[in-house]
């Protein structure tokens, strides 16, 4: 006998059956069907997501600790289409606070969020101030409260939304941007350093981004792996020195008319560059505009990415190489009858006054720079091999190795080149037809200043990387003379200084230097009234502690190094003597005799 | 015997019953503490899973404001600032002529400034995490108990 209700429960057992079979039919028929990829693919982007980690950008200080470049937070606005419930107030807060188009931002923010835009996020402006975020806040709250007083949906910013973001940041604002460069951050992926330090040490101040997988899901989360941020950089540069740099050169620029100009002070014994001040400059706190404060071809630092003809400062060269070969001594003479030096089936070489100076030794050839004493001196008494082994020797027609970007380096001429004529060497004794950048002429006056040893000038004091300090080594570039010829030249250039009373004296300091003025050549030849005044010195002469090197491209005041150069050089050296506590000479000979 | 029983049974068999449903609910009990406690456990370390997520954008965040801070001490500590608060207070640019020099022994007016320690090539040889923290419960009683044992047997050889 069948027990009561046995046909219902038959039909409800074969329901049920059929029905667990459908569903597991439709379990398989999904997984092989041609949108089970499609949908795996569309879940796994629920789970998880891809993340690149950038670590923060290393630091730059200068060398007393004074932050040069660091990062700052900024934002990104956007909306978010999911919880945009009122595309006005989006509107016209964004219009009025970021300062964009009302009809524009109301058209994005009153796309429909349905489909394919679902999810849809737009970016309105990046890198906004902390500030306006403050008042982008502040304005949400008040819709919010207005919202619950009134019991309406509107006013609303819901779905203007805001995420923080790194921001390369210039406290100094303009100081030391020509050294520095800039960092290009508004795309974070293809951001780098460009120009100056922040290219030159791209890579180490950008660190390893690393790329990792975050899960949505509470149970997969790890913590994430703990990335060191880019090294930091402490700078040879002085913040006080350069600060100095800047300001004399653009009064030095306003003052005598100058096109352009640079300053550079060089620390002779470890290379160390203390300032370089260089025209133009700019904010790289807004570095999108540098295109039209550096127009091509104007280079971005003038003092290594700029050569041009040096004039008479180049003398302290040819002197040099003189007197380390044994050419001449100090009180070797020139008979100086004519004021013009024949080279010969070319053209006269006449002094920068035109007039003849009768028997000079060679303290008055320097004193006086006379361009025929110092072309006998390379012609008749060194000869074009000796002449040029000592000029390649102090640097030049190669880069000095200086850790800046955009370096420039115009080849030497040379005699076996088929260019080189026989007018060159006398020409290029007094710095003329031989294109030098300032900071290859630093370098090798440094060598002057060094008792012959030439060292490689450089930006980088230390490296802080994974919690370490490592200091950077100075490198010895060469000895191109010997320390004795260094001292011989050092004492006649300062009594040339001394005796000239010349407008770069300071009181209280010995100091040995060199003015310059060198013609510019046109397409046409030597027919410009224009000139490039320069001045390079070092002191204090018994123990140099600094080189300094002045350069003004084609004054109006002045076409004369001595009026122009020498002036800047001499109120250059009169703050720096202070902020670099270098007592006068009277009492550090005092101090040091006791 | 099994007579009686029987008619025990039958006069009152709700107390089988009642024996089959004290070992059902015995069984959903069993079956629910379970359960409560892998919700339990569950809960626990997804909330530990979001704290990290938490944590981890609080690190983000203090992070970037040290650097924000950084930067605004920075700017408030700039040559231009410094200089324009040094005249508000009646400081003027030092006239070298007038600069007045004391020597200070064992001063160094260039010394390096120091961010972080120097490089050093010290090795620390001790594992900062013992192993017991990192060993599986079977690694940690092989290497304890029973390589202890053996120490302790070959001890005596």
């Amino acid at each position: 006998m069948k027990p009561p209700f046995y046909m219902r429960y038959v039909i409800l057992l074969v329901v049920c059956a059929i029905l667990g079979v459908g569903i597991v039919f439709q379990m398989v028929r999904i997984n092989y069907s041609s949108s089970a990829q499609e949908l795996i693919e569309k879940s796994a982007s629920y789970q998880g997501f891809e993340e690149t980690i950038y670590p923060p950008r290393g630091t730059i200080y200068d060398r007393h600790g004074h932050v040069l470049a660091t990062n700052q937070i900024a934002y990104e606005v956007g909306i978010d289409l999911k919880f945009v419930s009122d595309a006005e107030s989006i509107a016209f807060s964004a219009a009025s606070l970021l300062d964009l188009d009302y009809a524009d931002v109301f058209s994005l923010a009153s796309t429909l969020s349905v489909g394919e835009d679902e999810n849809r996020y737009f970016v309105l402006a990046s890198y906004v101030d902390e500030e306006t975020i403050d008042e982008l806040q502040s304005l949400k709250e008040s819709y919010t409260e207005r919202r619950r007083e009134t019991g309406t949906s509107k006013p609303s910013l819901s779905g203007l939304v805001w995420t923080a973001m790194e921001q390369r940041s210039y406290p100094e604002g303009k100081l030391a941007s020509n050294v520095l460069g800039f960092y290009n951050y508004f795309s974070r992926e293809t951001a780098q350093g460009v120009y100056g330090i922040e290219e030159t040490y791209n890579r180490l101040l950008t660190g390893q981004p690393e790329s990792v997988y975050v899960p949505n899901d509470p149970y997969q989360v790890e913590a994430l792996p703990n990335i060191d941020s880019g090294a930091s950089l402490v700078l040879t540069i002085d913040r006080d020195i350069q600060a100095m740099l800047e300001k004399e050169l653009a009064d030095a620029i306003e003052w005598s008319g100058a096109e352009g100009g640079t300053i550079i002070v060089y620390d002779p014994e470890n290379g160390d560059v203390l300032g370089m001040a260089s025209t133009p400059t700019f904010d790289p706190n807004e570095y999108w505009t540098y295109k039209e404060t550096f127009p091509n071809p104007t280079p971005y630092n003038r003092a290594v990415g700029d050569a041009y003809e040096p004039g008479s400062v180049f003398k302290v060269i040819t002197m040099a190489a003189a007197l380390d070969s044994g050419a001449v001594e100090p009180s070797t003479t020139y008979e100086d009858t004519y004021g013009v030096y024949w080279v010969e089936n070319t053209w006269p070489i006449y002094n920068w006054d035109g007039g003849a100076w009768g028997e000079q030794d060679m303290v008055g050839c320097m004193q006086h720079s006379l361009n025929v004493c110092l072309a006998h001196v390379a012609v008749d008494l060194l000869g074009e091999e000796e002449f040029y082994k000592y000029v390649q020797a102090f640097g030049f027609g190669r880069s000095t190795g200086i850790d800046l970007a955009g370096e420039a380096n115009y080849p030497l001429r040379l005699p076996d080149n088929n260019q080189w004529v026989v007018v060159d060497l006398a020409t290029n004794s007094f710095g003329q037809g031989i294109a030098v950048t300032p900071i290859q002429m630093v370098m090798a006056v440094g060598a002057i200043a060094n008792d012959g040893q030439m060292m490689v000038p450089h930006l980088a004091r230390s490296v802080v990387d994974g919690g370490q300090q490592y200091d950077v080594a100075s490198q010895v570039m060469g000895n191109p003379i010997s320390a004795e010829s260094a001292r011989t030249l050092t004492s006649m250039l300062t009594t040339a200084m001394e005796e000239e009373a010349s407008e770069a004296l300071v009181t209280g300091y010995s100091l040995a230097g060199k003015t310059g003025t060198a013609e510019i050549p046109t397409e046409l030849g030597y027919t410009s009234t224009e000139t490039n005044t320069s001045f390079v010195g070092w002191g204090p002469s018994d123990d140099p502690q600094f080189v300094v090197y002045v350069w003004l491209e084609k004054p109006s005041i002045s076409k004369w190094g001595s009026q122009v150069a020498a002036p800047v050089f001499r109120d250059v050296v009169e703050q720096l003597v202070v902020l670099m506590k270098i007592p006068p000479d009277s009492l550090r000979v005092q101090s040091s005799a006791e | 015997m099994k007579k009686r029983l029987l008619q025990a049974y039958k006069q009152s068999p709700w107390r089988v019953q009642l024996q089959w449903i004290g070992l059902f609910l015995l069984a959903v009990l069993l079956v629910a503490t379970i359960t409560g406690l892998y919700l339990s456990v569950s809960a626990q370390a997804a909330a530990a899973g979001r704290n990290v997520q938490w944590l981890e954008n609080d690190i983000e965040a203090t992070t970037s404001e040290i650097s924000d801070l950084m930067t605004k001490l920075a700017k408030a500590q700039s040559t231009e600032k410094m200089a324009a608060r040094a005249e508000e207070l009646g400081f003027h640019l030092l006239d070298p002529e007038s600069a007045i020099y004391i020597e200070v022994p064992g001063f160094d007016p260039d010394s390096a400034v120091v961010l972080a320690p120097p490089r050093s090539n010290t090795v620390i040889n001790t594992p900062l995490i013992q192993d017991s923290y990192t060993s599986s419960l079977w690694d940690w009683f092989t290497n304890n108990i029973w390589m202890g044992s053996d120490a302790a047997s070959g001890g005596g050889n």
